[in-house]
This record gives C-alpha cells, sequence and structure tokens, in this order.
C-alpha cells in the first residue's frame, strides 16, 4: 500500500492556543479512517490541514510526498477534497450548479464546463444517489439530502482523497447508513477516506482503521477494534461507555465495568 | 471478543452496480433548452433597449418623431434646426448616459452581492457612495468651473472619491492577510455615512448658498446631466473596459458563493479574486456616479429581479443584467424628465417609487424560476 497522506509531528497553533501537537499518522491509498475525539479536540482542524487550508506551526503534512499548502492551488485541488460540516450558499443555487463548482480545477478564467466535466459531475451525482434532485434548490433540501450534495461536491473535484468533516452529524439512524454505504462504495472506487465521526457506533466494521485525538493532544491509531476500548472512550470523552445505548450491545462493554 | 466487534448496528450493504438513471440524459435536453431560452430573452431585451432609446429620444417639451429621427441619419432636413440641436446636443447624449448609468449600476451591484454574499449588498453599502459624494461636493462648491476631456471636476472628483475610499475601507477591513466579508462591509458602511454626511459642512460654509447647496442636492439624490460627446465616449470605453474585466469574474463569484475557504480548497486564489471583483466593480460605480451622482436602488434591485427570474448563476446573470439595468434607467429618467414637466423630478427619487413596489411585489409573491 502506497502512502497518500502523512502527518509528521504536525502542531497548530491558533491566536496562542496549542489545538494540535506532535500529531504523527500515515493514511494509505484506498484506506478508509476514522476520526474521532471529543468537541474542540482538533478534528477539523487536522482535516483543513490535511486539504491545504491550514498550514502547520510545527512539522510537515504531505500528500504524495509534497506539503498541500505549497502545491499549486489547482493541482491541490484535484488531489484532495474537504466535505466541510456547515455548507452555507446564499441565493437558490440548484444542486446542479453546487456540483458544478467541484469542476474549478479544471476550468480556465474564460473555459466554462466542458463534455469531461459534464461527465464528472455526472458520475458525481450518480454515485451520490442525488442525480434525481439535480435540479433542486440545495437550501431547499433536507440534511440527509444536503449531506450528499457535499460528498457530490467534492467527488466532482476528483479527488483521490476525500476528507469528510463530521458527514453523519444531524442524520437519522437511516440516512447515517445511506451516508455510510455511501462511503463504501467510494471505497470501491479507490478513493482514500479520513472522515471524523462522532457516532461511534458507526465506527467499527465500516472503517478500515481509527484515530482517537484523546486529552492532552494524545493520538491513539489503529484498528477501530484497538482504538474503541472502555479505557480509552471513558479518558477521551469523560465519560462511562456503557451509558450510551448504542454503545451497550458491543462486547467491550463487558470488559470489567 | 475483539473479532466480535466486526458485528455492527449498521452493517455495510453491497454497492449495487448503478445504471444510469434516466434523468441524467433529461439534463442535456434541459440544458440546451435554458441556454436556447437566456438567448430569447437576451434578444428581446437588447430589442427592448433599443426601443426604449428611440422612444425615450423622441419624447419631451420639443417632440421628435422616430421617422423623422431616423431619417436625419440618412439624409439632412427632415428635422428642424431646433429639433437636430436638441436631439444631438442634449437629449441623445442623456439617454445614451442614463443607459450606460443603469447597465454600470446594475452589474456592479450584482458582482457587489455576489461578492459579499448578501443580496442587500449594493454599490453604494460598503463606502464608494460617500466617497463619491464628498468628492462631488468638493468640485461643485469650489471647482465648478474646470472641466478636463469633457469630464468636470465633479465627475472626476467622484470618480476619485469612490475608488480612494474602497481602497481605505479595504485596508481597513483587512486583517493577517484576509479580508471578511461582514467586516468589509460594516467598515464600508461607517466609513461612508461618515463622508457623506461630511458633505453637509459644504452647505453650511458654502459662500454662494443658494446654486452651491441645490447642485449638491440634486447629485446626491441623482439626477444624469447631459454630458459631452467626448465624456460619453470615454465613459463608454471605460464600460466595455470593465465589462471584459467582469466576464472573467462571473464564475470565480460563482464558487466564491460556496464561502471563502471552500472557493480557496477549489482551487481559487480568494485574495486576488477579490481584488479583481473589487477594483471592476468600483470602476462600474465611479462610472455611474461620474455620470448620474448618486442613484442609489438600480444596484440593488436589478440583480434581484434578474435572479429571481434566471437563477443565481452569475455568468448567465451578467448580459441580462447589464441590460436589463440599462433598459430600466432610460426607462426612469424618461419618466423624470417628462411627469411633471417642464420641472425635472431627480430620476434617484424616482427610481425608489418605481423600483420599491416592484421589488416588493416580487419579494412577496415569491414567484421563482429556476429552470435556467
Amino acid at each position: 500500500m502506497k502512502p497518500l497522506l502523512n502527518f509528521d509531528g504536525v502542531g497548530f497553533r491558533y491566536a496562542e492556543r496549542q489545538i494540535l501537537a506532535d500529531v504523527s499518522f500515515t493514511l494509505e491509498e484506498g484506506s478508509c479512517t476514522a476520526l474521532i475525539g471529543p468537541n474542540g479536540a482538533g478534528k477539523t482542524t487536522l482535516l483543513r490541514l490535511g486539504a491545504g487550508s491550514l498550514k502547520p506551526s510545527s512539522g510537515s503534512v504531505l500528500i504524495e510526498s509534497q506539503p498541500p499548502a505549497a502545491m499549486p492551488h489547482r493541482l491541490r485541488s484535484r488531489l484532495v477534497a474537504l466535505v466541510p460540516q456547515q455548507l452555507d450558499v446564499p441565493f437558490d443555487f440548484t444542486v446542479n450548479q453546487i456540483v458544478e463548482q467541484g469542476r474549478t480545477p479544471y476550468l480556465g478564467l474564460l473555459r466554462g464546463p466542458g463534455r469531461e466535466d459534464r461527465i464528472a459531475v455526472d458520475r458525481a451525482l450518480e454515485w451520490t444517489d442525488t442525480i434525481h434532485f439535480r435540479n433542486r434548490i440545495f437550501n431547499e433540501l433536507s440534511g440527509g439530502e444536503r449531506q450528499r450534495v457535499k460528498v457530490a461536491l467534492g467527488l466532482a473535484q476528483g479527488a483521490k482523497l476525500l476528507l469528510l468533516d463530521e458527514p453523519t452529524q444531524n442524520l437519522d439512524i437511516g440516512r447515517q447508513s445511506e451516508l455510510i454505504d455511501l462511503l463504501h462504495r467510494l471505497r470501491g472506487e479507490g478513493i482514500t477516506i479520513l472522515a471524523s465521526i462522532h457516532d461511534l457506533h458507526l465506527v467499527a466494521g465500516n472503517f478500515s482503521s481509527a484515530h482517537l485525538l484523546g486529552p492532552n493532544h494524545s493520538l491513539f491509531s489503529g484498528t477501530p477494534a484497538e482504538v474503541l476500548t472502555v479505557g480509552n472512550l471513558s479518558k477521551s470523552f469523560h465519560f462511562n461507555p456503557a451509558r450510551n445505548p448504542l454503545l451497550y450491545p458491543h462486547p467491550f462493554m463487558h470488559e470489567g465495568l | 471478543m475483539e473479532a466480535e466487534l466486526n458485528k455492527v448496528a449498521v452493517s455495510p450493504l453491497v454497492a449495487a452496480p448503478r445504471v444510469l438513471r434516466p434523468e441524467a440524459h433529461v439534463s442535456v435536453h434541459t440544458r440546451h433548452a435554458a441556454e436556447l431560452r437566456l438567448y430569447v430573452v437576451l434578444i428581446t431585451l437588447i430589442a427592448v433597449m433599443f426601443l426604449s432609446i428611440v422612444v425615450s429620444v423622441s419624447l419631451g417639451a420639443i417632440h421628435i418623431p422616430v421617422k423623422a429621427m431616423f431619417a436625419a441619419m440618412l439624409h439632412q432636413g427632415s428635422l428642424t434646426e431646433t429639433q437636430r440641436t436638441i436631439l444631438f446636443a442634449i437629449r441623445l447624449p442623456r439617454v445614451l448616459a442614463s443607459s450606460i448609468v443603469g447597465a454600470a449600476l446594475a452589474v456592479s451591484g450584482l458582482m457587489f452581492q455576489g461578492l459579499f454574499r448578501n443580496p442587500m449588498a449594493d454599490p453604494y453599502i460598503i463606502g464608494a457612495s460617500g466617497g463619491a459624494a464628498l468628492g462631488a461636493c468638493i468640485g461643485i462648491v469650489f471647482l465648478s468651473q474646470i472641466s478636463i476631456f469633457g469630464f468636470s471636476a465633479t465627475a472626476l472628483l467622484a470618480f476619485a472619491g469612490s475608488v480612494i475610499t474602497m481602497a481605505v475601507v479595504y485596508s481597513l477591513a483587512r486583517a493577517r492577510g484576509r479580508t471578511s466579508g461582514v467586516t468589509l462591509l460594516l467598515a464600508g458602511f461607517a466609513v461612508g455615512t461618515m463622508l457623506s454626511n461630511s458633505t453637509y459642512l459644504f452647505e453650511i460654509f458654502d459662500p454662494n448658498s443658494t446654486s452651491g447647496t441645490r447642485i449638491v442636492a440634486a447629485w446626491l439624490h441623482g439626477t444624469i446631466g447631459v454630458p459631452e460627446w467626448t465624456q460619453l465616449a470615454i465613459t463608454f470605453c471605460l464600460f466595455i473596459l470593465s465589462m471584459l474585466a467582469a466576464f472573467p469574474l462571473m464564475r470565480r463569484l460563482n464558487t466564491l458563493a460556496l464561502g471563502d475557504e471552500h472557493a480557496h480548497q477549489l482551487g481559487v486564489r480568494v485574495e486576488t479574486a477579490r481584488i479583481a471583483i473589487i477594483l471592476a466593480a468600483s470602476l462600474l460605480t465611479a462610472i455611474a456616479v461620474s455620470l448620474g451622482g448618486l442613484i442609489s436602488f438600480a444596484g440593488l434591485i436589478i440583480p434581484h429581479v434578474a435572479r429571481l427570474l434566471f437563477g443565481p448563476d452569475n455568468v448567465r446573470l451578467l448580459p441580462v443584467t447589464a441590460v436589463a439595468g440599462a433598459i430600466f434607467l432610460v426607462v426612469a429618467d424618461t419618466l423624470a424628465r417628462t411627469l411633471l414637466a417642464p420641472s425635472e423630478l431627480p430620476v434617484g427619487i424616482l427610481m425608489v417609487f418605481l423600483g420599491g413596489p416592484f421589488f416588493l411585489y416580487l419579494l412577496r409573491k415569491g414567484k421563482r424560476e429556476y429552470t435556467l
């Protein structure tokens, strides 16, 4: 397996506040990784560093051995796409118009979208199962539909690496499983995925590995089974995992609670 | 025990091979239909624009028949000397000026609304108006006799005022190499209000308080004067130049609608794009201000109406907005000078009463056609 994204001793400070410190991990091509951790642990920051929206204060972030923040903008955009938690769009853009924006890194100032771009947009809409409401207004969609449109926008970029910021946030359990199905489909297409996620019951079985951003900027990496232990969860989240009904049926709950 | 972990609440479904749905093919059809509709609308609008210009030129205290007007283009003698003078020295320049003002205001409104991601933004809210008003006042009160290339000192100072104000506002809003849209709007609002209210001082210190302040007042209300042909030609060239600059920026505006960070993520140089958009839009505002003073409503209303009818895609909106703005202002200015003839309404005031109710009607009706 080839390494696609590499964090090496990455730290990030913002306005005198240390948000990440000494984070190191490698994403291999084709892997599907969950990023978990309590609110404010720096998950979003980590994803933004990976997408080149932020530059690390220390250490290095490398995509295919190049720092994304220093890459030519358009090349970076063709390689990595960040699906944000929130996409606020003023005016009544249709789903199709939004997803078309994903082709920006392929267009010149004067050249509009061509045949190839339309095929890419159609494919992104097809994969995310949003094609049947492509002409609807983005702001009038339900949360689950919007989430899938945001993924389609990332896919239209033609990126190998998809970074998703809490893709299952605010989704009901049915829409959550739809989104998880979508991630499986994308993985089947060879796209590498790193998703921050709060719904821990979705992690095991759906992700090949997990990173837990714990207290004191620690990062615990491994397979979901290695990471999602009672000890790790109660230390990071300051709660008793047995109190979560979705986590309760898991065998690790009986580990001496 | 660890192995059992993989049996979880949500099991992965096998990704079924997906067949392209029929809707995907329909899109090609609707795209062509949308393009065709855009062209039809554009051609119709351009025809209406020419018609309104011709009708506007023929109307006034001295009526010039449309037929005689066209005959005059081919051979002399179909118009009296007075009619000729009125047509070529007064009416035609003024009507053409109003069409340029309308188009420039509408397009700069479109650009500012898109840039600030705020449908309430308009060419004046970010401070260009205050600067222009102050410059114009200085020109009217102190330098009313001077003109360069047919531009009065008033027009030139208004122009300089709006561009300098934009530069000041932009540098005020910039922090750590970034500018936030909200900061820019607020800074522009504060600076613009201070500047436009400072014009009050001129009314107090104006030595010739009757004529000067009346011209200032007319300026602040928005009145399209009669420009000289040289001024008109130069302004028209500047207008074409800024439209050529605006065209490639429209796709950028579409991407910036997703937010600065997402636009950056899509490979857009956000800061460069923003400066280019502000420059082009300020130039358009200055063009409008130099010809017509402060006409505040067209820049807000025309892009809105166009968006309600054609959706928010800025690439499509650019030509529609420009032509619609020209029509709107030609009609408004014609009404302003004929409704209460022989006295004349400031077109800016008429604009508010013409545009306001229409805007509210559209807002209430909630008519939305997004097919284009």
